[in-house]
C-alpha cells in the first residue's frame, strides 16, 4: 500500500479512465487538483459552464451513475466544478453534449428549446442535466393535480417532476417559469432509451485510484483499512468525501492538498442500520441518499434536508463533510445535537465513540485526531416527540444560515421531561443551548413556561454580528423560534396542555 | 497497482422528439415563434467566448489591487516568472501603454461612451479602486496563471480615499450634476414645487436608499484574443460589437479595420458587457505583447471586482396633494455615485416628470465621487431605483387619504408631460391598470392586509416606466431566387431572440416563409448594429429591416416584376439575387448617419414622450415572526408597442420582474467601508432570485403599436423590472403597516 503515496515520478499513477458519453476516456496526465469541470472543458466538452466554481449556480451540472441500491443505478446531477476530475475515475458521467444533438434532442433539450427554458442559454446545459435526472428517476410517477391545486403547488408537476431537483441552478435571464414549464411537460422515459435502461443495472463499482502528478497527489483506497493505514501513514492528507466544502477551498481560496485522501465510496462509510436503540448512519453517504433511505424515520432530519443547500449540493454533501469542516453555521450539527447523536471515529487503532456535545472544541477545531476519519454518525432511540428544525437565512432556499434552531422535545402529561436545543450561527461552535432546555426540562408545556424559555434562549450564545444579519436580529430570532416551536401545529404532546 | 472494471458502455439518448418548428405560413410577427438558437443552447453546443479553441492558446489571470487608492512602490513578480508554464508578468514596469480612454463622451461617436474606466491599465502605478488589476499573468496553462498570480508581490503606499457612499452622502459632500441635450433625464423643473409643497393639503416627504448591485450575469465576462500583424481578432463577451470594435481600434492605436470583434453568444449582459472593462482590454493587451493567442476567462469574483454595477442612491421624493389627492408638487432628488475615473448619473429622478400630472415638479441629480471601480448602467438604469422612491411615496400618499392607491393613479394621470409639457406618442396607463386590475382581483382583496395563520397577506400595486430609444443600425438583405434570404447585422444573441424575432420580420416584409429567412450576426464583419442597451435593439433593427425591405421591393420592382407576381417568383424568373444594404458603416455614409442620428433623436425628443409602461399588482407573505417576505402572486400588464414575438417578449419581462424580485428582497453590493473592498463579490453571497423565491407570474400585453416608433415596438427587456421594488414594498406595507424606504427588504428590516 504504501509504495502507492510514495511514488515519486510526476503525473503518474493508476486510473482506469472514465466514461464521458458513453465514450471511455483516459485521465493519464490530469492534475490532482484539477476540477471535473476544468477538466471536461479542457477536452472541449463546453457545455458545462462555470458560473461561480463554488456550487452555488449549477451552470456546471453534470450527471453521474451512482449507486440506487445494489443493482440499479440512479443519474444523478453534480456540480462538476466542486469534484476532482480524478475522483470520477472509473465512472460514467454524461453532459449536456451527451443527452442529445442539435439535431437529435433529448426531450428535456426539446422542452426547454419549444417553450423559451433558454435566453442566453448560459444556464441551460446545467438545467438540462438537472432535469435529465428528475427525468430518469424510477420512482417519479405522474400525479392527478387539479388546475387550481396546480397554481398553489409550485413544487411538483402533473408528472410527478419535482421541482427541487432545479433548485441549485440558477437562471438570470428567463424568470424560471419556462423551465418550469418544461419540466412539467415532460413525459416518461422510454424504455429502449439507453440512459433509461441503464437504470437496470448496477452502477460501476468504486475502485482504486491513484494519481501523483506536480501538483499534489489523489488517493482512492478502495477499504476502509486502506483508507485507514494511508491516513496513519499521512496523517496530514486531506479527506475527500462529497467535495462540496473541499472544491470551494480549490478553487476560490487556491488552496491545494499535498495528499489528497477520497473516502466517498469507502463501502463501509455508506450504510445505514437501524435497530431498537439507534440508527447509525454512515458517514460519507450524501444527504441525498440519507434523505432517502431514512425515508422520514427521522422527522427532525426530513425537515432539515429540504433546507440544506440545493439538490445539487445535496447528492455530493456528506455528514461526515459536515462535521469535518466544524462550519459553526452549518447546518447538520445544531440537528445532530438535538438528537444527542455521537460520532463514531475510526482509526488503525480501533473505533471511539464520542458525543457530538464533545465534539466540537472551537472554531473549526474538534476532538478528532490527526489518523482518524468519522465513519458513522450514530443518534439515539427513541426520537423525541416534537422536533423542527428553524433556518434562518437571508433566501429561503440555497443560502447558508444566519441562525439554525434545532428542536427534540418531549412531553408527557403536559410537562416536559427532555429538552435538547441545538444552535448554529450564534458561537464559534455549534453548541447545546443548556440553560433553554433546564428552563424546559420539569416545566408545563405551556405558553408561560416558552415564553420565559425564550427569553433565556435569546441569550444563549454570543450571536454573531456581521452582513448576513446583525448580532440584535439574531438574538431576537432565537427566541422568536421557541415561540414558533410551541405554535406549530399538530403537537400531539402540546393539546392537554392547552386544555 | 489499480483494476479497472470496465463499465457499461451507454450511448446518448435516442431522439424522441423532432427539432423545435415554426409554422407554415405568415404573418410571423406577433407569434410565439420558438427561437432559433434553442437547440444549439440546450445541447452546450452554441459557443461563447471562453470557448474558442485556438492552437497555442494562453491563459491570462488577473493580480488585483487589495486597497482603494495607492500608489504602486515595487512589484517583484521574480517568483511568479519562475512557475513553470509562465510566459511573462505583465505591470506598469514593462507594458507597452495603451492610449487614452477618450476624457469626454459624445454622442456623435458612441464607441467614445463604453470604456467602463479611464484607468490607464498597466501604464501607472496609481491605484484608483480596490480591485484594479496591477499585473497580469500569461501562461500556457490557466492553472499556471492563477498560481503565479498568487506568487506576485506588490508593494503600495496608502494615499487616502473616500468610500462611504452614506457618509458621504449625508456629510452633503454631492455635486448636482446638468442636464445635457439628448441625455435622460436627470435634472427638471417646471413652477415652484417648494412653495407648492408648502401650500399642499397633504405631503409626503419620505427617505429612500437602495443599495449597489451587480449584474451578475450567469456568463463571467471572457475573452479571447489573437493578433496577426496589426490585426487583431477577439472574441468577447459583449453587448456592444462595434463600439467595442470602434474602442479597442482607438486605445491600440490600430485602424478599425484591422479589428474584429466576433460575440454570436452572449451569456447575459443587463448592462454590465456594455462597455469595455479591463479584462477585454487586458487580454488583447497580453495578446499583443506575447504574440501568442491569449484567452482570459474572469473568475466571478474579478468580475465583481473589476465591472462596475449599478450605483446605490440617496433619494428624498416629496409630493404635495390638494384635498381630492391631486398632486400639486412633484420633488424627486437623488444622490448617486460616480468615481474620479469613471460612472455617470442616470435617470433616477427622470420619471418623475412624466408619471404623473402636477403643475410644480423639481427634479434634482447630484453626484459624489468615490475610490470604488465606477458605476455603469445596468438593467433599466436610474429607473430601476427611481421607481421605487417615487411609486413607494404616491403608495404612502394614498394611504393617508384613505384612496385606492389604483383611484388615486387614475386621479393623477396626465394628459401631457408634466416636466417636458409634450404629448405622450402614446399612453396606455389606465389600460394597464384597470387590465391588471382585474386579472389580479384587486378589487377583492382586504385593504389593509390580512393575517393568515403566522403570516401577514398584502396585497400592492406599482407603476412600471422605461423611455424608449432608437439608434441606427445597418443592416444588408438578400433575397434569392430560390426564396431564400439571408439578413446580416452584427448583433448578439444575449438572450432577447433577436435572430428569432428578426427573421419574423424580414419574413413578413418580403411575404416569405420564416424558414426561409437566414441571419447572420455575431460579428464586426457584418453591418453595424447598435448596442443592446436601453431595450433599443429589436425596434432599431427593425427599423432598419423593412427600410431594407422597402428597398429591396424597389429593386426587384424594377426587373420587370409582372403584376401578382412575389418578389420570389420575379427573381426566379430573371434569374437573379438582389441584395440591398441600408445604412452605412464607413467614411462620409457613417458620418452622415450619426448626424441624422441625433438630429432625429433630438426632434423626436422635442416632439413626444415615448416611454414602454406597465402595472405590477402583487400579493406578498410575511411571516409575522420573522419578517421573511414572500411573494406569491404576481400579475404585470404590460405596454410594450407592438408586440413582435409573445414568447420572448413574455419571457424579457418576467426575466426583468425576476430581477426585480432580486432588487427588492435580497440584492445588496456590500463594500467595506473601511477599505473599499467588495464583501459579497460572488453568487454565494450576493443573492440572486432562485427558482424558489418566483411566484406565478401574469404577465398581460396590449400589443398596441406606438405610432412613432419603428414597427410600433417600444422595448420589453427593461420596463419589467421597474416599479417591481416598490410593488413589493407598498405590499409588505399593506400586510404589515411597515413603510420600509431600504432596499433590500431584509428579514430585519421588515421583522417587528
Ligand atoms: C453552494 C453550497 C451551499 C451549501 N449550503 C450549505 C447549507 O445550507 N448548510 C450547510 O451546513 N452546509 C452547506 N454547505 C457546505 C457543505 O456542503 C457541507 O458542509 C457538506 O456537508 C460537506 O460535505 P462534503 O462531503 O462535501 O465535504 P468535503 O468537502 O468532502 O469535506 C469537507 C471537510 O470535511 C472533512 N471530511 C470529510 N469527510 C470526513 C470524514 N468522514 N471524517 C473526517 N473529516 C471529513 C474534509 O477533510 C474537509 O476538510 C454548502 C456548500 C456549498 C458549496
Ligand atoms: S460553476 Fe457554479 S455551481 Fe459550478
Ligand atoms: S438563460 Fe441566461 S442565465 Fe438562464
Amino acid at each position: 500500500m504504501t509504495s502507492q503515496l510514495d511514488r515519486p515520478a510526476p503525473t503518474e499513477g493508476s486510473t482506469g479512465g472514465l466514461i464521458v458519453n458513453g465514450a471511455p476516456c483516459t485521465l493519464l496526465g490530469i492534475r490532482a487538483n484539477a476540477t471535473a469541470l476544468d477538466w471536461l472543458r479542457d477536452r472541449g466538452l463546453t457545455g458545462a459552464k462555470e458560473g461561480c466554481a463554488e456550487g452555488e449556480c449549477g451552470a456546471c451540472a453534470v450527471l453521474v451513475a451512482r449507486p440506487d441500491g445494489d443493482d440499479r443505478t440512479r443519474w444523478t446531477a453534480i456540480n462538476a466544478c466542486l469534484v476532482p476530475a480524478a475522483s470520477l475515475d472509473g465512472q460514467e458521467i454524461v453532459t449536456a453534449e451527451g443527452l442529445g444533438s442539435p439535431t437529435a434532442l433529448h426531450p428535456t433539450q426539446y422542452e426547454m428549446a419549444v417553450r423559451g427554458g433558454s435566453q442566453c442559454g448560459y444556464c441551460t446545459p446545467g438545467f438540462v442535466c438537472s432535469m435529465a435526472a428528475e427525468y430518469y428517476r424510477a420512482d417519479r410517477v405522474a400525479a392527478e393535480i387539479a388546475p387550481d391545486e396546480q397554481e398553489r403547488d409550485h413544487e411538483h408537476g402533473p408528472n410527478g417532476f419535482d421541482l427541487h431537483a432545479l433548485s441549485g441552478n440558477l437562471c438570470r435571464c428567463t424568470g424560471y417559469r419556462p423551465i418550469r414549464d418544461a419540466a412539467y411537460a415532460l413525459g416518461h422515459p422510454d424504455p429502449a432509451d439507453p440512459l433509461a435502461e441503464r437504470l437496470t443495472r448496477p452502477a460501476p463499482p468504486p475502485q482504486r485510484t491513484h494519481v501523483a502528478a506536480p501538483d499534489g497527489e489523489f488517493n482512492r483506497p478502495a477499504t476502509l483499512p486502506e483508507a485507514l493505514a494511508l491516513l496513519a501513514e499521512h496523517p496530514d492528507a486531506v479527506l475527500v468525501a462529497g467535495s462540496t466544502d473541499w472544491g470551494v477551498e480549490v478553487n476560490i481560496r487556491g488552496t491545494r492538498a499535498a495528499h489528497a485522501l477520497a473516502i466517498d465510496r469507502l463501502p463501509e462509510l455508506r450504510t445505514v442500520e437501524v435497530d431498537d436503540t439507534v440508527i447509525e448512519l454512515g458517514a460519507a453517504l450524501s444527504l441525498s441518499e440519507i434523505e432517502r433511505l431514512l425515508a422520514g424515520r427521522v422527522p427532525l432530519l426530513a425537515a432539515l434536508f429540504p433546507q440544506f443547500a440545493s439538490r445539487l449540493i445535496r447528492n455530493g454533501a456528506t455528514l461526515g463533510g459536515n462535521l469535518g469542516t466544524g462550519s459553526p453555521i452549518g447546518d447538520a450539527p445544531p440537528a445532530l445535537l438535538a438528537l444527542e447523536a455521537s460520532v463514531v471515529l475510526a482509526s488503525v487503532a480501533g473505533d471511539r465513540e464520542v458525543p457530538l456535545a464533545d465534539y466540537f472544541t472551537g472554531y473549526r477545531q474538534s476532538v478528532r485526531h490527526p489518523g482518524e476519519l468519522i465513519r458513522a454518525i450514530r443518534i439515539p432511540l427513541p426520537l423525541a416527540g416534537i422536533t423542527a428544525f428553524h433556518k434562518i437565512a437571508k433566501r429561503r432556499f440555497d443560502d447558508i444560515s444566519s441562525v439554525a434552531i434545532a428542536y427534540a422535545v418531549d412531553v408527557t402529561d403536559g410537562v416536559v421531561t427532555r429538552a435538547r436545543i441545538g444552535l448554529g450561527g450564534v458561537a464559534a461552535t455549534p453548541l447545546r443551548a443548556i440553560a433553554t432546555e433546564a428552563a424546559l426540562e420539569g416545566r408545563p408545556w405551556d405558553r408561560a413556561t416558552v415564553q420565559e424559555a425564550a427569553a433565556v434562549l435569546r441569550r444563549e450564545g454570543t450571536p454573531l454580528d456581521d452582513h448576513r444579519a446583525s448580532a440584535a436580529y439574531r438574538s431576537a430570532m432565537l427566541g422568536t423560534s421557541l415561540l414558533k416551536l410551541y405554535a406549530q401545529p399538530a403537537d400531539p404532546g402540546r393539546q392537554e396542555a392547552d386544555a | 497497482m489499480t483494476t479497472t472494471t470496465p463499465a457499461p458502455a451507454i450511448r446518448p439518448a435516442a431522439p424522441s422528439r423532432p427539432r423545435p418548428h415554426a409554422p407554415e405560413s405568415g404573418p410571423w410577427v406577433g407569434r410565439p415563434v420558438d427561437r432559433r438558437d434553442g437547440p444549439t443552447k440546450t445541447t452546450g453546443t452554441a459557443t461563447f467566448s471562453a470557448e474558442y479553441q485556438l492552437p497555442d492558446l494562453a491563459h491570462g489571470w488577473l493580480v488585483h489591487a487589495p486597497i482603494a487608492r495607492a500608489r504602486i512602490t515595487a512589484i517583484d513578480d521574480a517568483a511568479a516568472r519562475a512557475h513553470p508554464g509562465v510566459l511573462t508578468v505583465l505591470s506598469h514596469l514593462n507594458t507597452p501603454r495603451l492610449k487614452p480612454s477618450p476624457a469626454r463622451p459624445s454622442l456623435l461617436d458612441m464607441s467614445t461612451m463604453v470604456g467602463g474606466t479611464r484607468v490607464d491599465y498597466l501604464g501607472t502605478d496609481e491605484v484608483f479602486f480596490d480591485g484594479q488589476p496591477v499585473a497580469v499573468v500569461v501562461a500556457e496553462s490557466l492553472e499556471a496563471a492563477q498560481y503565479a498570480a498568487s506568487l506576485v508581490q506588490v508593494d503600495y503606499a496608502p494615499l487616502p480615499a473616500t468610500i462611504d457612499f452614506a457618509a458621504a452622502a449625508a456629510a452633503g459632500r454631492a455635486t448636482p450634476v446638468k442636464q445635457s441635450l439628448g441625455m435622460p433625464t436627470l435634472v427638471g423643473s417646471v413652477g415652484d414645487a417648494d412653495a407648492a409643497l408648502g401650500r399642499a393639503a397633504h405631503v409626503v416627504d419620505l427617505h429612500f436608499t437602495t443599495p449597489g448591485h451587480n449584474h451578475n450575469a450567469l456568463e463571467p465576462h471572457a475573452t479571447t484574443a489573437v493578433w496577426d500583424g496589426d490585426r487583431v481578432t477577439v472574441w468577447d463577451a459583449t453587448q456592444g460589437i462595434d463600439w467595442f470594435r470602434k474602442h479597442l481600434a482607438l486605445r491600440f492605436d490600430v485602424p478599425v479595420e484591422s479589428v474584429r470583434v466576433i460575440a454570436p453568444f452572449v451569456g447575459g449582459g443587463f448592462g454590465g458587457k456594455g462597455s469595455v472593462w479591463a479584462g477585454t482590454l487586458l487580454t488583447v493587451l497580453a495578446a499583443r505583447v506575447t504574440g501568442r493567442p491569449v484567452r482570459m476567462a474572469l473568475s466571478r469574483e474579478a468580475v465583481n471586482r473589476v465591472v462596475g454595477g449599478r450605483t446605490p442612491t440617496r433619494q428624498r421624493v416629496a409630493l404635495g396633494a390638494d384635498a381630492d389627492g391631486r398632486l400639486t408638487s412633484v420633488i424627486h432628488e437623488a444622490v448617486l455615485r460616480n468615481s474620479p475615473v469613471g460612472g455617470g448619473p442616470e435617470q433616477v429622478v427622470g420619471a418623475s416628470g412624466d408619471l404623473y400630472a402636477s403643475p410644480h415638479v423639481r427634479l434634482v441629480t447630484s453626484m459624489v465621487t468615490l475610490d470604488l471601480v465606477p458605476n455603469t448602467f445596468m438593467r433599466a438604469p436610474g429607473e430601476s431605483t427611481g421607481s421605487f422612491g417615487l411609486e413607494s411615496a404616491v403608495d404612502q400618499l394614498a394611504h393617508d387619504l384613505g384612496v385606492d392607491p389604483l383611484e388615486l393613479r387614475l386621479r393623477n394621470e396626465p394628459e401631457t408631460s408634466a416636466l417636458h409639457h409634450r404629448a405622450f406618442s402614446h399612453r396606455r396607463i389606465r389600460e394597464l391598470l384597470h387590465v391588471g386590475a382585474e386579472a389580479f382581483g384587486w378589487a377583492d382583496r382586504t385593504p389593509g392586509g390580512r393575517r393568515d395563520g403566522s403570516q401577514l397577506v398584502g396585497h400592492g400595486l406599482a407603476l412600471a416606466y422605461h423611455p424608449a430609444w432608437e439608434f441606427p443600425a445597418n443592416v444588408t438583405l438578400l433575397l434569392r431566387r430560390d426564396g431564400t434570404a439571408l439578413l446580416r447585422c452584427g448583433f448578439q444573441e444575449m438572450g432577447m431572440g433577436t435572430a428569432t424575432v428578426q427573421a419574423q420580420v424580414v419574413a413578413d416584409a418580403l411575404g416569405i416563409p420564416f424558414d426561409a429567412v437566414h441571419v447572420d450576426y455575431g460579428d464586426s464583419d457584418l453591418p453595424i448594429a447598435p448596442n443592446a442597451g436601453g431595450s433599443t435593439q429589436s425596434a432599431s433593427i427593425a427599423a432598419a429591416v423593412l427600410r431594407s425591405a422597402a428597398k429591396l421591393r424597389r429593386a426587384v420592382s424594377q426587373l420587370h416584376q409582372r403584376p401578382g407576381e412575389s418578389l420570389a417568383q420575379t427573381l426566379t424568373r430573371v434569374g437573379r439575387d438582389v441584395e440591398v444594404s441600408v445604412g452605412s458603416d464607413v467614411g462620409v455614409g457613417a458620418a452622415a448617419t450619426s448626424v441624422r442620428f441625433i438630429a432625429t433623436t433630438l426632434l423626436n425628443q422635442r416632439r413626444w414622450v415615448r416611454a414602454a409602461s406597465g402595472a405590477h399588482f402583487c400579493e406578498v407573505r410575511v411571516d409575522a415572526d420573522t419578517g421573511e417576505v414572500r411573494v406569491t402572486r404576481w400579475v404585470g400588464a404590460f405596454d410594450i408597442g407592438t408586440v413582435l414575438n409573445a414568447k420572448t417578449a413574455a419571457s424579457q419581462l418576467r426575466g426583468g420582474i425576476v430581477m426585480g424580485l432580486g432588487l427588492a428582497l435580497t440584492e445588496e453590493t456590500v463594500v467595506d467601508g473601511r477599505t473599499g473592498r467588495i464583501m459579497n463579490a460572488g453568487l454565494a453571497e450576493y443573492h440572486v432570485p432562485t427558482h424558489a423565491d418566483v411566484p406565478h407570474i401574469d404577465i398581460h400585453l396590449l400589443d398596441d403599436p406606438d405610432p412613432t416608433m419603428p414597427l410600433g415596438v417600444l422595448g420589453a427587456g427593461e420596463v419589467g423590472i421597474t416599479g417591481v421594488g416598490a410593488a413589493i414594498a407598498n405590499a409588505v406595507f399593506d400586510a404589515t403597516g411597515r413603510r420600509v424606504t431600504d432596499l433590500p427588504l431584509t428579514l430585519d428590516r421588515v421583522a417587528p
